[in-house]
């Protein structure tokens, strides 16, 4: 099977270390680069973290590029959950990685616009606010034509919000951004609160992460471990979600998740400004831009990122030979 | 005295041609680049007006980058006096010049942002700003670079030209407008209050004609087609000088009037949308955000487009 072209635009943030981690061992992808942007924290904490993630991968063939460091139009809001930072080195181990020096945005529009031309379109898993990606599509149709699909971990249907009681940090962060990425005719994977809610990690996984994940894996138990996630008011029971790693999980075994398509929007101003809508019902007689996952399978995806953060552990991954 | 660096970010567009060839012919100034965007007309053809009239004004030295091809978030909308080319029904050489491979935002960032950069450089906005609040997003740093923002666009105590409330440049991209008005840049603001006091009339194309040497057909086509003929609206015949006022403003700023105030634009309300605000009496208790120009001298101003547009005739004689 060839291998996935993916490029993972992040703010990292935990669960984006989980999900680079596990884009990064995983055969089926093949990373051209981290297009990383403000989020959780300032962009450059999460370019110092994106940097260090890539080192204790041992995958420093994989590029990083700094992007926007802010939303497009709203003022700034950063995670509520966002209490580590820039990752202590006593977590992450210090790495002498730097980002390059192309900006993120122009990376992406080269990188989307060459595929374009070769007819071979790329796949983006959006992880953050998408302020890199609509300051790349705005800029030439082209950009549009070379993403084959987003796959954007953002919004909330049923599930309600995260950080505002109706919204998701990613949309809210930016929902310009993401108004701009839902209405630019690429075709859009969304992963929402509804569904990442339904896999819940404890304290027992953390553990397996370090056990047999090497420096990464010691490196995501540490991040893990610095907070506990579980909320039982909410999900009724231990554990908490990594949001981010259902965007890689998707790509690699897309039989783990139930979908529907539907039409899907954000609230651009206002008191409910990110709230998303997912038109499953089609009230609104419009072709739908969005496959929204609905449901997860549960053992499968906590199994299928154990397992390749485990890949860590069993094969030094080098350049080029992500897994071993 | 040494030039003043500018870029122009424009939507050629009958009204930017007359910027642009005023612009051409004036040594204060010094054209680094010329960066259509989506506006009055689609990229393609904003960006092929801008190489044709580069070559019109035999000034094909100035390199040209293609801007963005959409408004930030909204649908593009074109402008309605302008025909369906953008250079009313004239029709100018298929051009030699061709578009530089960079785009407009990598240059405005690349060269705003130069550390090799001497002198700020001046923005001279005739379009839909979406270029300039593109490349601010991506690199906040521009603003260092740039000397200050001139901008046709917004309607204050005036009413819309495009709505109610709007005019067309602000509520063709109303939140890259937004980005610009808070991005702390100086910005002189020359909006429809100032540009309506500027008329073009029939009379004034018939002295443009006489005096404008090698381009004063093409120029006359393009003044006459300008024509709204709407003496309910404008007061007399004739259109209103837009975006060459930009070019005047830095040519001859005493010919201008302006009032200090904070600038807000909306891009929320649908009804209001693209409208622009001005805080004309510190009611919102922030820090004025532009020069905006509430006066004009008309007889100044098209005498010095007829000083200008005549050295056309020079150089054929040259």
């Amino acid at each position: 099977m060839s291998r996935q072209p993916v490029i993972i635009d992040a703010d990292p943030g935990l669960d984006d270390a989980a999900a680079i981690l596990m884009a990064l061992a995983s055969p089926e992808i093949d990373v051209l680069g981290l297009s990383i942007v403000a989020g959780n924290v300032p962009l450059q904490d999460t370019v110092a973290n994106a940097c260090k993630i890539v080192g204790v991968s041992g995958r420093t063939d994989v590029p990083v590029y700094a992007g926007a460091a802010g939303p497009l139009v709203r003022e700034q809001v950063f995670g509520k959950y966002a209490r580590i930072g820039a990752f202590s080195d006593d977590l992450v181990a210090r790495s002498d990685i730097t980002p390059s020096e192309e900006h993120a945005v122009r990376f992406i529009v080269r990188s989307a616009r060459e595929a374009a031309r070769a007819g071979e379109p790329i796949t983006i898993c959006a992880i953050g606010p998408m302020t890199n990606l609509a300051l790349a599509l705005i800029q030439h149709p082209d950009v549009a034509l070379g993403i084959r699909q987003i796959v954007s971990m953002g919004g909330a249907f049923t599930a309600l919000g995260h950080r505002t009681p109706w919204a998701e940090f990613n949309v809210l962060a930016d929902p310009h951004a993401a108004e701009i990425v839902y209405r630019s005719g690429v075709p859009i994977v969304v992963m929402p609160l509804d569904m990442t809610f339904q896999a819940l990690f404890t304290a027992e996984h953390f553990k397996s992460f370090s056990a047999r994940g090497g420096a990464a894996g010691c490196a995501l138990y540490n991040l893990f471990s610095t907070f506990d996630r579980s909320d039982i008011a909410r999900f009724g029971r231990p554990g908490g979600p990594i949001h981010d790693a259902t965007t890689i999980a998707w790509l690699i075994r897309p039989e783990l998740f139930t979908s529907r398509k539907a039409t899907v929007g954000t609230q651009v101003t206002g008191l409910t400004m990110g709230y998303t809508y997912a038109d499953f019902y089609h009230k609104m007689d419009r072709t739908p831009n969005a496959t929204v996952v609905t449901d997860v399978d549960e053992a499968g995806f906590i199994n299928l990122l154990i397992e390749r953060i485990s890949l860590y552990g069993s094969a030094a991954p080098g350049p080029k030979t992500p897994g071993g | 005295m040494t030039p003043i660096p500018i870029i122009v970010d424009c939507d050629p567009g009958i009204d930017d041609t007359i910027a642009l060839l005023t612009a051409f012919v004036s040594p204060e100034l010094e054209i680094l680049g010329i960066t259509p965007v989506c506006g009055n007309q689609p990229l393609e053809r904003t960006v092929r007006n801008a190489l044709q009239v580069c070559e019109l004004g035999r000034r094909t030295d100035i390199p040209v980058y293609a801007g963005c091809f959409r408004p930030m978030l909204r649908e593009p909308i074109f402008g309605q006096f302008h025909g369906k080319t953008g250079l009313g029904n004239t029709v100018l050489p298929e051009p030699v010049k061709t578009v530089e491979p960079k785009s407009a935002v990598d240059f405005l960032i690349d060269i705003l942002t130069a550390a090799a950069l001497k002198k700020r450089i001046t923005i001279c906005c005739l379009g839909p700003m979406t270029n300039l609040a593109v490349a601010l997003r991506m690199n906040p740093q521009v603003a260092e670079g740039i000397e200050r923002i001139v901008m046709m666009g917004g309607a204050y105590r005036e009413p819309g030209n495009r709505t109610m409330t709007a005019e067309f440049n602000v509520l063709a991209d109303p939140h890259a407008a937004h980005v610009v008005f808070s991005s702390g840049i100086p910005i002189v603001a020359l909006a429809l209050d100032a540009t309506h006091q500027v008329m073009l009339k029939p009379e004034h194309v018939a002295e443009f004609s006489n005096v404008s040497g090698r381009i004063s057909q093409t120029l006359a086509e393009l003044m006459a087609f300008w024509d709204r003929n709407d003496v309910r609206r404008y007061g007399s015949r004739g259109g209103p000088l837009h975006d060459p006022l930009v070019i005047a403003y830095l040519l001859a700023p005493h010919l201008f009037t302006t009032e200090r105030a904070r600038v807000f634009v909306e891009h929320e309300s649908e009804l209001c949308m693209g409208q622009t605000i001005a805080d004309w009496y510190g009611k919102s208790g922030l820090e004025p955000n532009a020069d905006i120009v509430t006066k004009v001298d008309a007889e100044g101003i098209i005498a010095l487009f007829l000083d200008r547009l005549s050295r056309y005739a020079e150089k054929a004689v040259a």
